[in-house]
């Protein structure tokens, strides 16, 4: 890992035109995020040639310009999940901070997404070289065997046209890529079942003591829902960051880390150190980041790479509705609007923006698809807050964000008449509620005119002492909520931006304000404080039977080119190919049309490898140069060297 | 000791009664002298003397640690000209920020225009002493090591500020 990885052969808009026209590649993929990244190396280690168009520039793939993210967040007075990375009209991205309570009827444009309501969404994504993964907070978690089939179960939302079962050894494939550490004995709960003998490539993070503390607590605690008991037990997440390798993994054959990248040797992120900071920004990489796979798929020397061309136009050929060609445009410098209109062409197109961005492109191309689904059915998961203080120091601030939590709300009868729900707990403290802990210091100084040493031991007090779940909640697909475009609202270079229409259904709601009864409980469990508080100020208030809330984006945007089994009923089949294109795949969790009560990565990354594995079965049928099957190891787990 | 070097020391030691932290962990941040350049920058050298001169007489006069904390309340803290800057120089070293003045403040003392809230460098926020009260990294740097947060937190008062009865071979 480390040796000088970070060379990624980038190449010039004039010449990847000429390529293209030349037939060079065999797909083109827009987007530099996990979904695209991946996509990338599974069809080059097979010996395909790609051209990957991404709307950023690419400078961060260096270590010295990864380090000017972080520069950038130490000296940002703002800490919101963007603040690392620079802004840049040409590709702007949503921040939490433009998000504002809005005016019934009037939609708010001052951030990238046009809220139109009713409900303001704070849910983000970073359009960066590596794409969201480089702020995601890498909970990696599989979804439920429920999780695929809500409709038929508890007739709610929508089924999935595969099941657990299909998506299992491309779960495994993800976990493999990502450098999940977790433990098979920990994690195997309520159907979750994995191959015999499998273990994951590293073992689990040790729990944090705020964790010890709080399963002391809580464990044991009984709720009793749809008259099914269900019995709290605190546990640990899966991670998508570097541990202890677990020298079972593969048959005994050991797993290899990868550690931060670098044009010179840094040995640096084979472990996480616990910064508490996996969100905005792992300083030293041990979080997995799109970047990792991207670079290993630069190795093979197949994968062309194009930053600051951002995809402006899918166009079809009208004889028989293939994609003939992409637009793109192409700028010289975040600090100037001047670009270049280009177009390419390949044998097959791969949108893995986002569930965001794949919609606002076939869109704004006039490609609503048959279904006319596209854009529709927004999912995000929905988080209800809830802070205390605990009667003793239990370490907050340290460790990574989340360690462990509670899966017992996921499952069950339950689901038939309220949302389910994951809970973390937060090693982060009241951050994301309040500000913590500057906004500790701010107000026991100014508020509660503290000093010395009375204000020393407050600041323990204070913050040491935090506690804060973070309750995760279901959202089911509803076509009302969606994404649109219009041509009022464009960006620098003239592309449209997507506007948002965001409700809650009294099933969420039903579902947080049980969220909200737990906590209550927990709190009175732990004998901690309760510093909950839900204004009717809050951008994202609502009242449900009478009681307060507000809710927070979980940045986990999905649904709008849902997957399904014809195309009536979806816009993409079960490999995320587009029933009305035949060269286009939508990759990403906007194909999910269910997203359970599981962070989306790991279940969008399985889904990038069967996408993966049929594109390059389809394009072998075409007789392209795809290399046998001895010699491609990615799948069989020989990379990463 | 040259005047310059006898104001940062005051500063020092005026920056300590007010976080409870001692001139040894203040120093060991490497931005003392940084903050009171900081301090002098943005609300001039006048302010800062007099703020330091009040602060030593009340110093001098006190003879144990409880009646100095009553001083530097009414007579610092508590002191329209004054109060607000003690306070900024608590949070600057708690937080690594400069926070902007009040208003009336701004009015009445006529503040420079970089007066704004900002983190003073990269280094600032890394060295906050909130993080050190805590026994925690700053949230992205100094990681601590892995499986660290395992143990409880070593939350201790060994380099409090301590007040010691004013003696005139002291300067």
């Amino acid at each position: 890992m480390s040796e000088a990885n970070s060379t990624m052969k980038q190449v010039t808009p004039d010449s990847a035109v000429q390529n293209s026209a030349n037939g060079k590649y065999d797909a083109v993929i827009i987007g530099s995020g996990i979904s695209g990244a991946i996509t990338a190396k599974e069809l080059t280690a097979k010996g395909l040639n790609v051209l990957m168009l991404e709307a950023a520039p690419a400078k961060d793939m260096s270590y010295k310009g990864f380090k000017s993210y972080l520069s950038n967040y130490y000296e940002n007075a703002s800490k919101d999940n963007n603040s690392p990375y620079p802004n840049n009209p040409n590709a702007r991205m949503p921040r939490s901070t433009d998000v504002s309570k809005l005016k019934p009827g009037v939609a708010d444009a001052k951030g990238y997404l046009v809220q139109n309501g009713p409900l303001a969404l704070d849910s983000t994504y970073t359009r960066v070289t590596g794409g969201t993964t480089m702020h995601w907070e890498a909970k990696i978690l599989r979804m439920l065997p429920d999780d695929f089939s809500i409709k038929t179960k508890y007739g709610v939302g929508l089924d999935w046209p595969i099941n657990y079962d299909d998506l299992m050894p491309f779960y495994q494939m993800a976990e493999r890529e990502i450098g999940v550490s977790a433990d098979v004995e920990e994690q195997g709960f309520y159907g979750i079942k994995y191959e015999p003998g499998y273990v994951y490539p590293m073992h689990g993070l040790p729990p944090s003591y705020l964790d010890k503390i709080v399963a002391k607590g809580i464990d044991g605690a009984e709720f009793v829902l749809n008259g099914e008991t269900h019995t709290v037990k605190v546990r640990p997440f899966p991670q998508g960051r570097n541990g202890i390798p677990n020298e079972r993994y593969n048959n005994g054959q050991g797993f290899t880390p990868v550690g931060a990248l670098s044009t010179y040797q840094v040995e640096q992120g084979g472990r996480c150190q616990g910064n508490n900071n996996c969100v905005p920004i792992c300083p030293v990489q041990a979080k997995y980041d799109a970047r990792k796979t991207l670079v290993a798929a630069a190795k093979t020397g197949r994968l062309d790479f194009l930053p600051q061309a951002v995809a402006s136009k899918v166009v079809v050929n009208e004889h028989d509705n293939n994609i003939q060609h992409i637009e793109f445009k192409h700028y010289a410098s975040t600090s100037s609007t001047e670009h270049t209109v280009h177009q390419v062409h390949g044998k097959i197109f791969v949108l893995a923006t986002n569930a965001i961005e794949n919609a606002r492109l076939m869109l704004a191309s006039k490609l609503p698809s048959s279904s006319g689904l596209v854009g529709k059915n927004l999912m995000d998961h929905t988080y209800l807050l809830a802070w205390g203080l605990l009667p003793e120091a239990a370490g907050t601030m340290r460790g990574t964000k989340c360690t462990s939590g509670i899966a017992d709300f996921r499952h069950g009868e339950g689901r038939k008449s309220q949302a389910p729900f994951g809970v973390d707990i937060h090693n982060d403290g009241w951050g994301w509620a309040t500000g913590s802990p500057f906004s500790d210091v701010e107000s026991l100084v100014d508020a509660e005119n503290k000093f010395g040493r009375a204000l020393r031991q407050s600041v323990v007090n204070r913050i040491s002492n935090q506690l804060l779940f973070a309750f995760m909640v279901e959202q089911t697909a509803d076509e009302s909520n969606c994404v649109t475009v219009d041509e009022a609202y464009l960006d620098a270079l003239g592309n449209q931006r997507p506007v948002i229409h965001y409700q809650l259904s009294d099933y969420s709601k039903a579902g947080i304000a049980y969220s909200r009864h737990t906590s209550k409980v927990f709190f009175q469990r732990l004998g901690a404080k309760d510093f909950s508080s839900y204004s009717p100020l809050d951008y994202g208030h609502f009242q449900y039977e009478g009681e307060d809330y507000y809710f927070r984006g979980g940045n986990h945007f999905s649904g709008t080119h849902i997957m399904g089994t014809c195309a009536a009923n979806s816009v993409v089949d079960e490999n995320q190919k587009s029933w009305d294109h035949n060269n286009l795949y939508l990759v990403g969790s906007g194909s999910m049309p269910s997203i359970g009560t599981s962070n989306t990565t790991l279940t969008l990354a399985a889904l990038c490898y069967k996408t993966s594995k049929h594109i390059i079965e389809t394009l072998s049928q075409y007789s392209v140069g795809v290399v046998s099957d001895s010699d491609y190891k990615i799948a069989k787990g020989a990379s990463h060297e | 000791m040259d005047n310059q070097t006898y104001l940062v020391q005051q500063f020092t030691e005026l920056s300590g009664a007010l976080t409870d932290f001692n001139a040894f962990a203040l120093n060991g941040t490497g931005l003392v002298q940084c903050y009171y350049d900081t301090l002098t920058r943005l609300v001039g050298h006048a302010i800062v003397e007099e703020l330091l001169s009040t602060f030593v007489s009340l110093y001098e006069s006190a003879s144990n640690h409880e009646q100095f904390n009553e001083a530097l309340r009414k007579h610092i803290l508590g002191d329209e000209k004054f109060g607000p800057v003690a306070r900024n120089i608590i949070k600057l070293w708690y937080t690594g920020t400069w926070y902007q003045m009040a208003h009336f403040w701004r009015d009445a003392y006529g503040m420079s225009e970089e007066d704004m809230t900002f983190f003073v460098n990269s280094a600032s926020y890394a060295e906050g002493l909130l993080w050190q009260a805590i026994d925690a990294n700053p949230s992205g740097a100094k990681g601590p090591g892995y499986g660290s947060w395992s143990a409880p937190p070593n939350i201790h008062f060994d380099n409090g500020w301590q007040f010691k009865p004013f003696t005139h071979t002291s300067k």
